[in-house]
């Protein structure tokens, strides 16, 4: 019976494809865009986040503000001073930044210089494509040595071959240092575009480029087995303490993510809740189709009654054609949806990822709707009386 | 009450003892506006199984509130009716339904085909409302049906391709596909040229001559009157 009642639908569908497709548009453009809009917020909020945790999810970044009061207390032995305090940091790693110009040959180009201990790379997760990062004694005999991301790699030496050439950075004086190693290229993450820094050893950069020494920015990782938020906590209630609200600054690349994905989420919806609107819309759109449906058909009715249709056969009869063209429109819609967020995710170059949920969630708010909003005017054609269906001409 | 033997009912039926149509001083009433409007008034009928009997009288003389009783689409104010033994008084359309798929075959005067679907769909249709019947068996069923009142080849044409006689074969194929206890036949040749109109009668003969009860409802005297039994109505009640 079920499988009669859905030959017929279809036979229905068929013969008004075009009163099909007009009564469906509602329930179409709410299914695309709810599945466009939650497929697109997965997609944004995905890449986004993976470009917060792309060095880790356990990272903390600390900053200390300018000024002499600040400086006493961010000096180098900071770190020993926040592990005995706070509980779970593991590794400290002291930087330093600014910006300078830089020379090879006739290129010249200004851009950021990093000052790094020789295990940056290494807890980064950020590696060498050539060559190989600066090592401690490096570090400690502050050599003039450096290594370039991908970008400023490539914008100084077009020809390549950077590893063991020397590049001139203009501060103070112009120094020659050697390139040591060119980085693979990674997505810029919290304070760190990768692929445009220059990196020197800490203690070179303090004794070429700082007057006045002082810790940039302190990168923490999270000890293991520690939750990073926590952690962060922790050291916000602690430095509060130490040196006042407005004396540093603290972002964890994981409470970020949360931040990132808790915005995008609401966002998504929101959005999605107004997709919603459009399919309560295209509902009412399927009632009053089904209503003139079944007052077109009343003879028709009134023919299936006499040869023994019970008031349930001719309600099921109804409800499955408003189900099963719902159900319609919401393939129809989620095949637009994935289409039009395959092409926006390719153009924003987000990585594309089809939500589920969002798909099934669609096609059973659909069916739900088709139900709903059937169920009127398949009651009204149970109802029908026999014999006045039957004389209607 | 005494519970009913109905293989006793059904053997009496058979053997013309009992009619298989009984009507006890049926009144139906309708109320239009203020007025009162009696349709039928006082109406005892009894066919027995087998017969090929003629509802005859002029337009608004009840005739067809007659039909309509008969073929359960409506109850009376009053009055008893059995079909087949069955007492239709005070049954919900589900039970209506119920046995107008299972004892009544249809008639109509426009043939009342469904218009999408083919002559052997539209033969199958009574089928699927009865339950329990498997495609395959609806399937065997419809085109023996329409083998019987000479269609085999026009199985698969919809009703539109199809002259006016073909489907008034056709909607005969539908009412016979039930078995059903009694075919209900409303102005049957109305929609017809003579010729095809004798024709469609002559298959109603040689149908009833195979044991199927025939109840035709007309005004046309000369179809009543060629049927071997006559039941007049005039003004809501029975001529004698």
């Amino acid at each position: 019976m079920v499988i009669q009642n859905i030959k017929l639908a279809l036979g229905s569908m068929k013969g008004g494809k075009m009163r099909t497709v007009l009564s469906l548009l509602g329930i179409i453009i709410g299914v695309a865009s709810v599945v466009t809009i939650l497929t697109l917020g997965n997609s944004a909020t995905g890449s986004i986040t993976d470009s917060i945790t792309s060095s880790g999810y356990d990272l903390i970044y600390l900053s200390p503000a300018f000024g002499s009061k600040t400086r006493e207390t961010f000096d180098e032995s900071f770190a020993e001073r926040l592990r005995k305090n706070v509980d779970g940091i593991g590794l400290v790693m002291p930087t330093v930044s600014g910006n300078a110009r830089v020379r090879n040959g006739s290129i010249v180009t200004s851009t950021s210089i990093m000052g790094v201990n020789s295990d940056y790379a290494a807890n980064m997760d950020y590696k060498e494509s050539y060559g190989s990062w600066f090592g401690v004694e490096d570090n400690i005999f502050k050599r003039q040595v450096v290594v370039l991301g991908s970008d400023i790699a490539e914008k100084l030496f077009p020809g390549g071959n950077a590893v063991g050439n020397y590049i001139t950075i203009f501060r103070d004086q112009g120094k020659k240092y050697l390139v040591v190693a060119v980085m693979e290229a990674k997505d810029a993450s919290l304070g760190a575009s990768f692929n445009s820094t220059v990196y020197i050893p800490y203690n070179t950069y303090t004794q070429r480029f700082q007057r006045v020494s002082g810790v940039g920015t302190y990168i923490i990782k999270v000890a293991e087995n520690h939750d990073p938020k926590v952690v962060n906590a922790d050291a916000t209630k602690y430095l509060d303490d130490l040196v006042g609200t407005d004396n540093y600054m603290i972002i964890s690349s994981a409470s970020l993510a949360e931040m990132v994905s808790s915005v995008t989420g609401t966002l998504s919806i929101f959005l999605a809740a107004i997709g919603g609107i459009s399919l309560l819309v295209g509902g009412i759109g399927i009632m009053n189709i089904m209503l003139v449906s079944v007052a077109e058909r009343t003879k028709e009715i009134g023919i299936r009654k006499a040869l023994g249709a019970s008031p349930r056969v001719i309600r099921g009869q109804f409800l499955t054609e408003a189900i099963t063209l719902t159900s319609f429109g919401g393939v129809v819609g989620i095949v637009i949806g994935i289409g039009l967020s395959k092409i926006v995710a390719n153009i924003a170059g987000w990585g594309f990822a089809v939500s589920v949920n969002a798909c099934l969630l669609s096609v059973g708010f659909s069916m739900a709707i088709g139900i709903f909003f059937g169920l009127y005017p398949a009651a009204k054609a149970a109802k029908m009386d026999p014999i006045d269906s039957l004389n209607y001409e | 009450m005494d519970k009913i033997d109905w293989e006793e009912v059904a053997r009496r039926i058979d053997s013309r003892d009992l009619p298989i149509i009984y009507m006890e001083d049926v009144h139906r009433y309708y109320i239009v506006g203020d007025i009162v409007v009696k349709a039928l008034d006082g109406v005892s009928v009894k066919i027995y199984k087998g017969d090929f009997t003629a509802i005859m009288g002029p337009s608004g003389s009840g005739k067809s509130t007659l039909m309509n009783l008969v073929g359960c689409l409506d109850t009376p104010t009053s009055g008893k009716i059995l079909i087949d033994g069955e007492d239709t008084r005070g049954l919900n359309e589900t039970e209506l339904a119920y046995i107008r798929n299972r004892k009544i075959g249809f008639v109509f005067q426009q043939f009342n085909l469904l218009g999408k679907i083919t002559a052997l769909e539209n033969v199958m249709t009574p089928l699927l409302y009865t339950g329990g019947i498997s495609a395959h068996e609806r399937r065997e069923r419809a085109e023996q049906a329409l083998e019987k009142v000479g269609l085999a080849d026009r199985m698969k044409h919809l009703p539109n391709e199809l002259s006016g006689g073909q489907k008034q074969r056709v909607a005969i194929a539908r009412a016979l596909v039930t078995r059903p206890s009694i075919i209900l036949a409303d102005e049957p040749t109305g929609a017809l040229d003579t010729k095809t109109g004798e024709q469609i009668m002559e298959l109603f003969y040689s149908l009833n001559k195979e044991g199927n009860t025939i109840v035709v409802v007309t005004h046309n005297d000369e179809i009543g009157n060629a049927c071997p039994n006559q039941i007049r109505i005039r003004d809501g009640k029975r001529e004698a």
